[in-house]
Parts: C-alpha cells; sequence; structure tokens
C-alpha cells in the first residue's frame, strides 16, 4: 500500500477533558482529506499526535504503517506544518529552509527551489522572520513542509493568512501533488477552504468524528436531499396538489418548503396548473450539516436556518 | 505559478537515518545564525580580551610585579564561567522560547539524540572557548612578564589546568540540565547565577570559616567547596584546615556534583523527553 495514514482509536485526554475522542480514519494516496472543526475541536491536537509531538492517551497513528516517530529521517516521509509562527525570529527565512535542508541531507538547490516555488523573493529570503507577514510566514511554511520531497503531507490550517491569489495557488498545488500520488490531510475551520480541493472530509467536533467522507456523501448521509423551496403565484392551490401527493409542505417566508425533489414539485405545478415564480432544490448545503453536526462544539449559538438557506 | 515539481517522486526513498554528526552540525549553525547567538559569541570573546587588557594595563601602570600564570589561568576562566554556561542554557531554551522545538522534533523524533547533538555541539564550543581562554593566558604572562622586566612564572601543573577545566565543563554540564528542567531563559539564568555568584561566590565562603556546622555540610552541597581539597590542598594545610582528599573527599565531590549537575541533567532530560510540544 502507498503511502498513507492511517489513525486508530485515538484519544488524547487531559485531565478530566477529552481533547481527541476515539477518533479513526484513513488519509489515502492520491487524495487531499480535509480535516474540519470548529475551534478547540481537536484537530491540531489529532496532527500533533500523528507526528510525535504530543503522546497519545490511547490509539495510534501510522504513516505508511509505522510510527513517526520509527521513520528514518521522516522529513524525506512527511512533510509537515502545524504553526508558520513557531520559527525563529531572528533567522532569515533562507536560513530556516538551509537548517532543514542541512538536516535531510539535501543539496542548497532545494531551498532556493522551494522559495521560488511559493514565491517568496530573494531579497524577502533574507529578510528576518519578524519582518515576515504572517502570508509570508505561511509560504515559509509550506516550502518547509515540501522541501524533503515528503509523500504525506500534514498541514494544520494551511490557508491561514494567505491572499486569494495565495490561497488558490494553494489549492491547486496540493491538488496536483495529490494526483501524482501523494497523500494530504489539511485541516481547517473554514468549510469553503477545504470544500474545493478536499476528495474526502472528516467532520471532528469535541474531539469526536461527527461525518466523514465525499462531500456528496455526507450531504446524502444526512437525508437532506429530496428538499425544494418553491414560490408560486397560488401557493394554497400548490400546497393543495403537494399534499395531495404526500409530501409534506411548510410554509417559509413568501414560499414553502417541501419534501420533494424539484422535478416533483414542478410536476405537481404542471398537473395542476399552478404558474412557479421560483423552484430550487432545499437541500441543506455542506455548510448547514457542518454547522448542525458541531452545534454542541460551537462557540456561538446557531442561528435557525435560514429560510433561503440552500445558499450554501 | 511556478515550473518546480512539487510531485512525491515514487518510489519511496529508503531513507537512511539523519546521522548523528549530521546534527550536531546543524546545532552548531544554531548557535551562530543569530544575531542575538553571535552578540553571545562576541562578548565572550570581548570579555577574555577585556579581562587580559586590563591586567596587562595594570601591570604597565603600576609598578608590582607580572602576575603568574596561575593568577592568569583564574582570571581568564572567570569570564568563561559566566558566559559559556549561557550559551549551553540558551541552546535548548530557546527552541522552547521560539516554539522551533516542534521543527527540530519532527525532524528528528528521537529527542535523545537532539539533546545529545545539543550537549556535543555546545561542549565543543566551551572547550574552543576555554582553549582560547588559556591560549590567551598564556601570552599575557609572557607580555606582562615582558613589560614587568621579569621571567614569566610557569607555575601551572597539568593537574591545575585540568581541574579548571573540569570545573568549566561542570558549570556548562549544569547551566544545560536546569536548562533541561526549567525550559525557560530567565529562570534557567537566574538558577545559574544565583549559584554561581551568589551561593558559591559569597555565601558558602563567606559562612565557610565562620561556623563549623558550615564545615561540615557545606563540603557536600558545594562544588567549589568540595573540590578545595583537590584544586587548593597545599593553602588549606598552610591555613590549619583538614585536607580531606582521599575517599571522604571523593565522595563529597562526587555528591555535590550529583546534586548540582547529574540531578538537573536527568530530570530535565526526563522532562524533555516527555513534554508535549506545542
Ligand atoms: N495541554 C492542554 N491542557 C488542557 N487542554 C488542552 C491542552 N491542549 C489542548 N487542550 C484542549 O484541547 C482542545 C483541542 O484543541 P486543539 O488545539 O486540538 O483544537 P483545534 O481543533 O486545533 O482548534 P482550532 O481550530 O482553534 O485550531 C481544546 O479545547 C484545548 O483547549
Ligand atoms: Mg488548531
Amino acid at each position: 500500500m502507498y503511502a498513507m495514514i492511517k489513525v486508530e482509536g485515538l484519544t488524547r485526554v487531559y485531565g478530566t477533558f477529552t481533547a481527541v475522542d476515539d477518533v479513526s480514519f484513513t488519509a489515502e494516496a492520491g487524495k487531499v482529506t480535509g480535516f474540519l472543526g470548529p475551534n478547540g475541536a481537536g484537530k491540531s491536537t489529532s496532527m500533533r499526535i500523528m507526528v510525535g509531538l504530543t503522546n497519545p492517551t490511547k490509539g495510534r497513528a501510522t504513516i505508511n504503517g509505522s510510527l513517526y516517530a520509527d521513520l528514518p529521517n521522516p522529513g524525506r516521509h512527511v512533510g509537515v506544518l502545524l504553526d508558520a509562527s513557531a520559527q525563529h525570529d531572528g533567522r532569515t527565512g533562507r536560513e530556516v529552509l538551509t537548517l532543514a535542508a542541512m538536516t535531510m541531507g539535501l543539496p542548497t538547490s532545494r531551498v532556493d527551489e522551494m522559495l521560488e516555488l511559493v514565491s517568496l523573493t530573494p531579497s524577502e529570503a533574507k529578510r528576518r522572520i519578524k519582518n515576515y507577514s504572517l502570508g509570508m510566514k505561511q509560504r515559509l511554511g509550506i516550502a518547509h513542509a515540501l522541501i524533503g520531497d515528503p509523500k504525506v503531507l500534514i498541514l494544520d490550517e494551511p490557508a491561514n493568512g494567505l491572499d486569494p491569489a495565495g490561497i488558490r495557488w494553494m489549492r491547486g498545488l496540493l491538488k496536483e501533488y495529490a494526483d501524482r500520488g501523494g497523500t494530504v490531510l489539511l485541516s481547517s475551520h473554514l468549510l469553503h477552504e477545504v470544500e474545493q480541493i478536499a476528495d474526502e472530509l472528516i467532520l471532528i467536533g469535541n474531539g469526536r468524528i461527527v461525518a466523514e467522507g465525499t462531500k456528496d456523501e455526507i450531504l446524502s448521509s444526512q437525508g437532506t436531499v429530496g428538499q425544494s423551496l418553491v414560490t408560486a403565484l397560488d401557493n394554497e392551490a400548490l400546497t393543495v396538489a403537494l399534499k395531495a401527493k404526500g409530501y409534506s409542505v411548510e410554509p417559509i417566508g413568501t414560499g414553502m418548503r417541501v419534501s420533494a425533489a424539484p422535478a416533483e414539485v414542478g410536476k405537481a405545478a404542471l398537473e395542476a396548473s399552478v404558474v412557479l415564480t421560483d423552484l430550487r432544490d432545499g437541500g441543506a448545503g455542506l455548510e448547514d450539516i457542518f454547522l448542525q453536526l458541531t452545534a454542541e462544539t460551537q462557540r456561538e449559538a446557531i442561528a435557525p436556518a435560514h429560510p433561503e438557506g440552500a445558499s450554501a | 505559478m511556478s515550473a518546480v515539481s512539487v510531485a512525491p517522486s515514487t518510489p519511496l526513498p529508503t531513507a537512511t537515518k539523519v546521522p548523528f554528526g549530521r546534527l550536531v552540525m546543524v546545532e552548531w549553525r544554531k548557535m551562530t545564525d543569530t544575531r542575538a547567538g553571535r552578540v553571545m559569541l562576541m562578548i565572550t570573546g570581548g570579555l577574555i580580551a577585556l579581562v587580559a587588557g586590563i591586567i596587562l594595563l595594570v601591570t604597565a601602570l603600576s609598578d608590582m610585579s607580572a602576575l603568574d600564570a596561575s593568577t592568569w589561568m583564574s582570571a581568564l576562566s572567570f569570564p568563561v564561567s559566566l558566559l559559556v554556561p549561557v550559551l549551553a542554557i540558551m541552546i535548548v531554551t530557546q527552541e522552547w522560547g521560539q516554539r522551533t522545538h516542534m521543527v527540530t522534533f519532527t525532524l528528528e523524533p528521537s529527542r535523545l539524540k537532539v539533546v545529545f547533538a545539543k550537549l556535543l555541539a555546545v561542549f565543543v564550543l566551551g572547550i574552543v572557548t576555554m582553549a582560547i581562554a588559556v591560549g590567551i593566558g598564556a601570552i599575557g604572562t609572557v607580555a606582562g612578564a615582558a613589560i614587568a622586566g621579569s621571567d614569566p612564572s610557569w607555575n601551572v601543573t597539568g593537574e591545575a589546568l585540568a581541574w579548571t577545566l573540569a570545573t568549566q565543563i561542570l558549570y556548562l554540564l549544569m547551566g544545560f540540565g536546569f536548562a533541561m528542567l526549567l525550559l525557560n531563559t530567565p529562570a534557567a539564568l537566574v538558577i545559574y547565577y544565583g549559584y554561581t555568584l551568589i551561593l558559591e561566590a559569597s555565601v558558602f565562603s563567606a559562612l565557610y570559616f565562620i561556623f563549623d556546622w558550615a564545615q561540615d555540610v557545606f563540603p557536600w552541597i558545594s562544588m567549589q567547596v568540595a573540590m578545595m581539597p583537590f584544586i587548593a590542598g597545599n593553602e588549606m594545610q598552610a591555613a590549619g584546615v583538614a585536607v580531606e582528599d582521599g575517599a571522604l573527599g571523593i565522595a563529597r565531590l562526587a555528591t555535590s556534583i550529583a546534586l548540582w549537575v547529574g540531578l538537573p541533567l536527568v530530570l530535565g532530560t526526563m522532562r524533555v523527553l516527555k513534554s508535549e510540544l506545542k
């Protein structure tokens, strides 16, 4: 089996608080796996355990079958970015990469390649980290993760601080990386950051996995397909027609929410000769599901789903 | 955005472990690649040069006789003992202070190997610094004698030189041990200077000749007092103090070293090996 991350029953307890609670999943080769959860869900803790910086209370994480600590020269196997600001203020960006290259036994030409890859100019590379912007630190962190030409990437909120162009560039980079057989695990608390590139999503809240799979799998497993939002010139007539077909109808704003797919609603309207002014898929978006599933762990009480809640 | 390939090359490289020597080189480089590190090295060198310069200046201006080699050595080992242990402290605590420990220990998960690499790097630096100090002391002995118009006095025995080096190495290890135990630069500095400048230099030496109990207790808990019979046996005899350089003396020396060097090193290493890095 080609390089993959396997997490089995991972648990980490701090005192009486369980930060990571029996987490199991596999991040497969050739795929981008998104690790999503609100603040404090346990993403960073899980990732620190994967690379041996934090000891698990129970369970284990392996990379291609071995514990991270058992990998010889792990920088050549796994690219890690946990916190881009955890670098010495007084070192230059180039020096940070040079130290990594030295440790891994790479030629210094690799440093220049990586600087070019993440678009840090030679003059920026000579600056001290204390004078770096957040996005520049993040780019340096990505360069640091990639310098050893690893097969696996473990990135904690890599998009943090990147500008829109930078986020798009990073998406492309990770996508290409996975397409060529690499394994990518990246965390985020922002769904839209991950949604577009992740082949697999792992939703975590309160230390537990609440849903996992592809975007479509998560949507259908939550039973939100087959819902429509509809508005007609004659809402009453349409309600009668829909109820006659056995669907439930619930008024929302100027229209109704119907427990049927848009095609069924359109058919009913046609048969009843009712003119529709608006008809769309009323299934909850991924964002709604994400918010619902992680509701207990959110800091803010979640407002009831917006009437036009299908916008996500 | 760039032509550089990010593709993982198939198949997996059969990477070998990071060789220990390479880790030592990396740690050596980390001591000198920041302004803070370079300033520390410059202060160390500058202070040694300053002490030597002042001694020569005083020798030239006053009509005192030239200092002998052993006085030169103890004068110059003072700045070394003041600063080399700080380097030993910083090589550890800076990783935690700047949170670079996360990178260091993901690139080499064997924390013990990293600890030894750091220790070896700073040990070599300490030895080089001491060698420079001893060399300058030798030059000073000759130069001072030339200024005073006398013959240089080479009264340093091999044994005395060895004890001076051993003392400096013990201080270096002590700084390193407390650094790992506290993982915090100011706290480790306070403990180190508190011990060498307050306990050893003032408290122990002041009380030693005053109280009888001090003469019973201090040799067990003060490295400097415990070493006295071995370094300054003749002077002690002349002062009418019993010289314990037999088994009891060695037991005292070993106990004081275990207390101030052994214990912090062991507990500190355990802390570094076990702690969560974040
Ligand atoms: N040493 C510790 N002692 C007590 N609690 C801790 C400790 N370390 C982490 N925690 C708790 O574990 C939980 C998970 O933290 P973690 O940093 O993994 O969250 P996260 O998912 O990365 O969040 P974010 O999106 O904000 O980065 C938090 O509630 C945190 O307070
Ligand atoms: Mg986090």
